[in-house]
């Protein structure tokens, strides 16, 4: 699996006398089972950037190609097949169903896929014991902690079995303990299925862990390094 | 289904509101609905059992004009073929005239009806009007039936006498002496103020006429009215006019059409008002949840399901509004089958109407269904809005959106 950005562009407010330029004619390249933190200050275009390659928002330029499949050329209800099959999201808020319990949220992104009941059951079962929730599979999100709820959301991102994750500041609002926590179980995932995971972030704790760090400012890549 | 249901819930007191709204909305139409349709089915039942029955028949003349002179050809040979057709209960030929009741007094004008008691009791309820005395008889001198309401007018007792001046046939004012042996009450007080009750035989001996103006036919299912009158107008050909209750009450069977469209109305006004609430909750409750439909949108939910998501949550708090604004509506309307719905003091106005003092309001079974299925209708339609402006949404502004 391979994600191409090639010349991509996103400009807001095009119309207007102030348009803003959030991405500029942007060229990567990320490989499978790569684990690669893009981050910078805020309003520097991270999560726009984002935005496009995960397909929720189009390019103004450019083309986002994932293995052969040239994103930007599908219509949108091949985009939601696309998203649906192929990439996993992570959320800064969690941005957990508040009303499904942690199984139920784990499950309902397969069922999106059509998947059977049973085929879903067990498989959310296994990502949750996976992410050390295996005993919190009844329990609402609003009764668990920020960082549990974080795991949650990495076990849904993962269950339909996507080809890369993307997480927008996955981070921000977890304590020191439960970021370390989250991030070892990213990383051991990232390690033992080779899930290609690309972080927004500005946070430090991520950045170190980050085997390629993409420095992103004023919608440009200035700096794109292997540590 | 399950995630509809339960994000309905997310918000329990708002869709609590929502639902305690729909109930009473729902109970207070229902019971304008059965009130309205229980005051029009009263009258129009009162008025087949005590004035008109369900069909009457005069010669065309006597409908221009009430000369004594206008009578029904050899109306009793067709009573008597009415009599034979399946479906009439019970045919009665009277005697019609008008004229004055005095008393020492006063004196008031009137309808005299010369009735022949055996058949009249069968097509009219008016034995069972009485409310003293007994029902005319063939045996006795000038027996006569007033109303209440007239024997109060006019100093009157069971056991006065009376006299009644009116035209003969030839032309002449003539009048005689009755004594009251009953007196009635009817529903209708304009019907008592104006009707009172003698033998034929002894009109037709003052009148100097053995004919009847006016027959009148009970029949025994009101499903075959149109039917019967048809029957019957073959039957008569030149002998009269065939008319049934609401032609013979134009005015009653306008009121009975009015009151169809009160009911529309009613069940327009609440079906409306439910609808902008349902629009309100609605948005409320989708718009708050933007970024939510956002993420839902971004983890694959095709447009279709988030539409459906939307009217499911819509149709849903309809559904369980609905039903319990019915099932209330149904418990009150069952309470007031048993117990009846009082008038007290505005009972003597209705009473011009024809309408009875305790009504006992009730909607027919498929009208629960028609509100239950325009509540669930106006809940659907009241979804698309909110549903579209998130739907009008890429996944990223959805996201973005912070609420």
């Amino acid at each position: 699996m391979s994600i191409q950005l090639k010349h991509l562009t996103r400009i807001y407010n095009r119309e207007t006398t102030f348009p803003v330029v959030a991405v500029d004619d942007v060229d990567l390249n990320i490989e499978q089972g790569e684990f690669v933190a893009v981050m910078g200050p805020s309003g520097s275009g991270k999560t726009t950037l984002l935005n496009m390659v995960g397909g929720i928002d189009r390019p103004d330029n450019g083309q986002v190609v994932i293995d052969r499949t040239d994103m930007t050329a599908l219509t949108d209800k091949e985009l939601i097949a696309f998203r649906r099959d192929n990439i996993g999201f992570i959320f800064q808020d969690f941005s957990l169903l508040p009303v499904l319990t942690a199984k139920e949220n784990v499950e309902f992104v397969m069922q999106l896929q059509g998947r059977s009941q049973s085929d879903c059951e067990t498989r959310a079962r296994e990502l949750l014991q996976e992410v050390g929730l295996g005993d919190q599979l009844n329990i609402v999100p609003g009764k668990l902690s920020g960082g549990q709820q974080q795991r949650i959301a990495v076990a849904r991102a993962l269950a339909p079995k996507p080809k890369f994750i993307l997480a927008d500041e996955p981070t921000a609002n977890l304590d020191a303990q439960t970021t370390r926590d989250l991030l070892d179980i990213m990383q051991r995932l990232n390690e033992k299925e080779g899930v290609t995971f690309i972080f927004s972030t500005h946070d430090p704790r991520v950045i170190e862990r980050a085997r390629r760090v993409i420095v992103f400012e004023d919608g440009q890549v200035r700096e794109d390094r292997t540590t | 289904m399950t995630l509809a249901w339960r994000n309905v819930w997310r918000n329990k007191l708002r869709s609590g509101i929502m639902i305690a709204a729909m109930i009473f909305g729902l109970l207070g139409a229902l019971l304008m609905v059965g009130f309205v349709q229980a005051m029009t089915e009263n009258m129009v039942d009162n008025a087949i059992r005590y004035q008109t029955a369900h069909l009457q028949i005069h010669n065309h003349k006597f409908l221009l004009n009430e000369e004594l002179s206008a009578w029904i050809p050899e109306a009793e040979n067709l009573a008597a073929s009415i009599r034979q057709q399946s479906g009439v209960e019970a045919v009665t030929a009277r005697q019609v005239v008008d004229g004055m009741l005095a008393s020492a007094a006063s004196s008031r004008g009137v309808r005299i009806n010369g009735i022949r008691p055996q058949d009249e009791i069968r097509v009219t309820d008016l034995q069972q009007s009485l409310v003293a005395g007994k029902m005319l008889t063939e045996t006795g001198r000038n027996p006569i039936l007033v109303s209440r309401r007239n024997a109060d007018k006019l100093n009157l007792r069971l056991g006065s006498k009376v006299v009644l001046t009116f035209t003969n046939i030839d032309g002449d004012v003539t009048g005689a002496a009755f004594r009251i042996v009953g007196l009635f009450k009817t529903p209708a007080s304009a019907f008592d103020d104006s009707n009172i009750f003698v033998r034929r035989s002894d009109l037709a001996r003052f009148s100097g006429l053995d004919q009847a103006h006016e027959i009148a036919i009970r029949i025994a299912d009101d499903q075959q009215l149109t039917e019967l009158q048809e029957k019957i107008t073959t039957l008569v050909e030149e002998q009269g006019v065939v008319q049934n209750w609401g032609e013979v009450q134009p005015v009653l069977a306008a009121m009975t059409g009015s009151m169809d469209i009160a009911n529309a109305i009613v069940a327009g006004v609440f079906i409306a008002a439910l609808g902008f609430g349902i629009i309100n909750i609605m948005m409320m409750s989708v718009f708050e949840r933007t970024r939510e439909f956002g993420v839902l949108m971004a983890i694959g939910m095709t447009h279709a399901r988030v539409l459906l998501l939307i009217i499911m949550e819509s149709v849903l708090l309809g559904a369980v509004g609905g039903l319990l604004g019915l099932a209330a509506g149904r418990l009150m309307l069952a309470i007031t089958d048993q117990f009846g719905l009082p008038f007290g003091a505005v009972a003597e106005g209705l009473g011009a109407y024809g309408v009875d003092a305790v009504l006992y309001p009730s909607v027919k079974g498929s009208f629960y269904l028609l509100m239950f299925g325009m509540v669930l209708f106006t809940s659907l339609v009241a979804a698309l809005y909110p549903a579209r402006q998130i739907l009008k949404k890429r996944p990223s502004e959805a996201l973005a959106e912070r609420h």
